[in-house]
C-alpha cells in the first residue's frame, strides 16, 4: 500500500479528551481511523466550534464510553487521502487498547446521523451477502405487491458511485415512485402494501403515512430492516420521503433502468444522475461520509404535514425499552392498579390498558382472574411479561395500537366494542404522553370500548414536582381540566376526580397526579 | 425684529420636531402593519398545515371503511370479526 501523502490543508492537529483539533483555512472532511479502522467522519468547520485559532470537534456522545485506553489515531482528509495527524494517543485513564465493538465484539463505527452502527467497511463480501438478498427479496415483494421499488439514499449512491455499499452506511433503502399524484392516494397506497408484505409474512414498522420498514429474517437468524420510502410526482416536482421535493420529470424515473451493486443487477430510476442531484445536490460524486441534510423547510413542512406525526414520542420509548433487562421486571402493581380493582370490587370481566408499557399491571391483574388485554405502541416493553403470561397461561393477550394512527384506533375501538360482559378501561399516564391529536384518539377508543357501559380509569400527571417521574416516563404535565374537558366534550362524565402529590419510593421527592372515574351514561 | 426671528426660530424647531414626530408615527404604523402581517403569515402557514394534515387522516378513514365495510354490508358477523383482527395485524 503506498504511502498516504501528508495533509497541506490541515495543520495544528490535537487529540484529547474533548475530541479533535485542527485548524484549516479551508472546509475538509477527515476521518478519524483507530488502529486502521475508520470509527467516525466530521466536516473540521461545519462541525467543529472554533478554539485556539482552529476548531474543536467534539467526539460524539455515542462514542464517549469506547473513549478510555490507547489507539493509533490517524486523521485522514476523507477525499485526497491525506494523512493530517497519525501517533499513538491515551484517552482516559485506561491503558487498554480502545476497542469500538458491540457486545458479540463485532466492530461499530459512527454514521452520518452520530450513531454507533455495523457500517459496511467493517463487513466482508460474505457478511454483506444477506443483505444484498434481502434487497432483492424485498424488491421482489414491492413488485408482487404493484410497485416498481429501487435502492435509493445511500444504497443508490453506493451502486452509482463504485457499484458497491458505502463504507460509511449501515443500512439500506428502497424507494419507489407512485402512480399517483395526490397525498390520500400515495398514503392509501403504502396502507396497502403493507397489507400485500404483512400477508406474505414479514413484519412491518410504519415510519409515516407513506414510509416504513420491512423486517427480513437472515438465514443466520438475525433480522434486518430494510427502509421503503414512498414518493410520487405532482405539480411538476418528485416528493420522496423522507428529503426530497424537487422540481422533476416523469421520463427521469420511468421506465426504470438498471445499476449495479456489489455485483447484482438491480432497477433504478431511469436517470440516476438526475435524482443523485435531486438527493445530495450536483457534488453526489464527491465522497462526504459525514453529509448532513440541508431539506428546505418548505419540504419539511410539506412532508411532514402530508405524512408524518404517526411517530409521537416513539423512539425515545424505543430507546427505554432497548435498554431493558431480558428478565421479566418484579410483578408489583402500581397503586393505581390495586386502587382501580377495589373500585371494581370484582365486577369487572376485561381490563383494557391504553399504554400498557411493560405491562406488570395487566399481569397482576390478570394472575387474579381478570381477563386482561394491554395495548401499546411500543410493544417490546411487554416482550418479558408476555413471555411469562404465556408461560403462566393467564388471560393477558398483549396487543398493537397507535393512537396517533386513527385507523389504528378505529379498529381497535371495534374489536373492544365486542368485548363481552363489563369491561374497564385504563390510561395511566398516557394522555400526558403524547400530542394533542393523539389524546382525541385516545379518548375515541375508550368512548368506542365503552360503548355497551363500563368505567374508565384515568390518572395523569398534573404537575412536574421534584423527582424525575416525568422524564422517566417521558411524560408532559397536564392540567386535570384538559382531560375533564376534552372527555366532557366527548359526551363523558367525569364520575369522580381527585389530585393528590405522590412521593417516589424511599425518597421525599415526589410529583402530582390527578386520578378521574368517567362514564359515557346512555 | 428680534421677536419675530425668535418666533420663526422657535416654529423650526417646533416644525422639525412635529415632522419627526411624523415619522416616527408612519414608520410606528408601517412597522406595526409588517408585524400584523408576520402574524396572519404564521397563522396561514399553521391553517395550510392543518389543511395537509387532513391527508392521512382521510386516507385512513377510506382505507378503514373500504377494508371493513364490505362484511357490515352483508352482515356477516363472522367474517367482520375476523376481518377485524386480520387488518388490526396488517398495521
Amino acid at each position: 500500500m503506498p504511502e498516504a501523502p501528508p495533509s497541506a490543508t490541515v495543520t495544528a492537529v490535537r487529540v484529547d479528551d474533548e475530541g479533535v483539533r485542527a485548524r484549516s483555512e479551508d472546509e475538509v472532511v477527515l476521518d478519524v481511523l483507530f488502529d486502521g479502522r475508520r470509527i467516525w467522519s466530521f466536516w473540521l468547520q461545519r462541525d467543529g466550534e472554533p478554539s485556539g485559532g482552529g476548531y474543536l470537534v467534539r467526539w460524539p456522545p455515542a462514542l464517549r464510553r469506547f473513549l478510555d485506553g490507547t489507539t493509533r489515531l490517524r486523521l485522514v482528509e476523507h477525499v485526497s487521502g491525506a494523512t493530517a495527524f497519525d501517533a499513538d494517543v491515551r484517552l482516559g485513564t485506561g491503558g487498554d487498547r480502545i476497542a469500538v465493538v458491540n457486545e458479540r465484539g463485532l466492530p461499530l463505527g459512527i454514521d452520518k446521523s452520530l450513531r454507533l452502527a455495523q457500517t459496511f467497511d467493517t463487513r466482508s463480501a460474505e457478511h454483506v451477502a444477506p443483505l444484498l438478498d434481502s434487497i432483492e427479496e424485498v424488491l421482489g415483494a414491492l413488485h408482487t405487491a404493484g410497485v416498481e421499488a429501487f435502492p435509493a439514499y445511500g444504497t443508490l449512491l453506493g451502486a452509482v458511485r463504485g457499484g458497491r455499499l458505502i463504507g460509511h452506511d449501515s443500512d439500506a433503502d428502497l424507494g419507489y415512485v407512485s402512480e399517483h399524484s395526490h397525498p390520500v392516494d400515495v398514503v392509501r397506497e403504502s396502507f396497502r402494501l403493507q397489507r400485500a408484505l404483512a400477508d406474505m409474512g414479514y413484519r412491518i414498522t410504519r415510519y409515516s403515512g407513506a414510509a416504513f420498514k420491512v423486517d427480513v429474517v437472515e438465514a443466520d437468524g438475525s433480522v434486518r430492516g430494510l427502509d421503503v420510502f414512498g414518493g410520487f410526482l405532482a405539480g411538476g416536482h418528485l416528493h420522496l420521503m423522507g428529503e426530497i421535493r424537487t422540481p422533476y420529470r416523469r421520463d427521469q424515473i420511468f421506465p426504470l433502468g438498471r445499476t449495479t451493486l456489489e455485483g447484482r443487477e438491480l432497477p433504478a430510476p431511469a436517470d440516476t444522475d438526475a435524482f443523485l442531484t435531486a438527493t445530495y445536490g450536483p457534488s453526489w460524486r464527491v465522497p462526504d461520509p459525514a453529509y448532513h441534510f440541508e431539506t428546505p423547510v418548505s419540504t419539511h413542512r410539506r412532508l411532514n404535514g402530508w405524512f408524518r406525526g404517526t411517530r409521537v414520542r416513539r423512539e425515545s420509548w424505543d430507546r427505554t425499552y432497548s435498554r431493558l433487562p431480558r428478565t421479566p421486571p418484579p410483578i408489583v402493581p402500581s397503586p393505581f392498579a390495586r386502587w382501580v380493582r377495589r373500585q371494581e370490587r370484582g365486577r369487572v370481566t376485561t381490563v383494557v390498558d391504553i399504554g400498557c408499557g411493560q405491562a406488570v399491571d395487566d399481569l397482576w391483574l390478570a394472575r387474579r382472574g381478570v381477563s386482561v388485554v394491554g395495548l401499546d405502541y411500543a410493544l417490546r416493553g411487554s416482550d418479558a411479561v408476555a413471555a411469562l403470561a404465556a408461560q403462566e397461561q393467564v388471560d393477558l393477550e398483549l396487543r398493537h395500537l397507535n393512537l396517533c394512527e386513527l385507523r389504528s384506533v378505529l379498529t381497535e375501538g371495534a374489536r373492544l366494542a365486542r368485548l363481552p360482559g363489563r369491561t374497564v378501561v385504563t390510561v395511566r399516564h398516557v394522555a400526558e404522553a403524547t400530542d394533542r391529536v393523539g389524546r382525541r384518539h385516545l379518548w375515541r377508543a375508550c368512548e368506542m370500548a365503552l360503548r355497551g357501559g363500563g368505567r374508565l380509569y384515568v390518572e395523569v400527571l398534573v404537575g412536574r414536582g421534584d423527582d424525575e417521574f416525568a422524564a422517566e416516563q417521558h411524560l408532559r404535565p397536564l392540567p386535570l381540566r384538559t382531560v375533564v374537558a376534552e372527555l366532557e366534550a366527548r359526551g363523558a362524565t367525569v364520575v369522580s376526580r381527585r389530585q393528590r402529590r405522590v412521593s417516589s419510593p424511599g425518597s421525599r421527592a415526589g410529583h402530582r397526579i390527578g386520578r378521574l372515574v368517567v362514564e359515557w351514561q346512555r | 425684529m428680534a421677536a419675530v426671528r425668535d418666533i420663526r426660530a422657535g416654529l423650526r424647531v417646533r416644525g422639525k420636531a412635529a415632522a419627526r414626530q411624523l415619522g416616527a408615527m408612519r414608520a410606528g404604523v408601517r412597522s406595526q402593519g409588517l408585524e400584523a402581517l408576520r402574524e396572519r403569515v404564521a397563522t396561514l402557514e399553521d391553517e395550510v398545515q392543518e389543511c395537509r394534515q387532513l391527508q392521512l387522516r382521510l386516507a385512513e378513514l377510506t382505507d378503514v371503511v373500504e377494508e371493513l365495510l364490505l362484511p357490515v354490508a352483508q352482515r356477516d358477523e363472522e367474517r367482520l370479526g375476523a376481518l377485524l383482527e386480520t387488518y388490526s395485524r396488517g398495521l
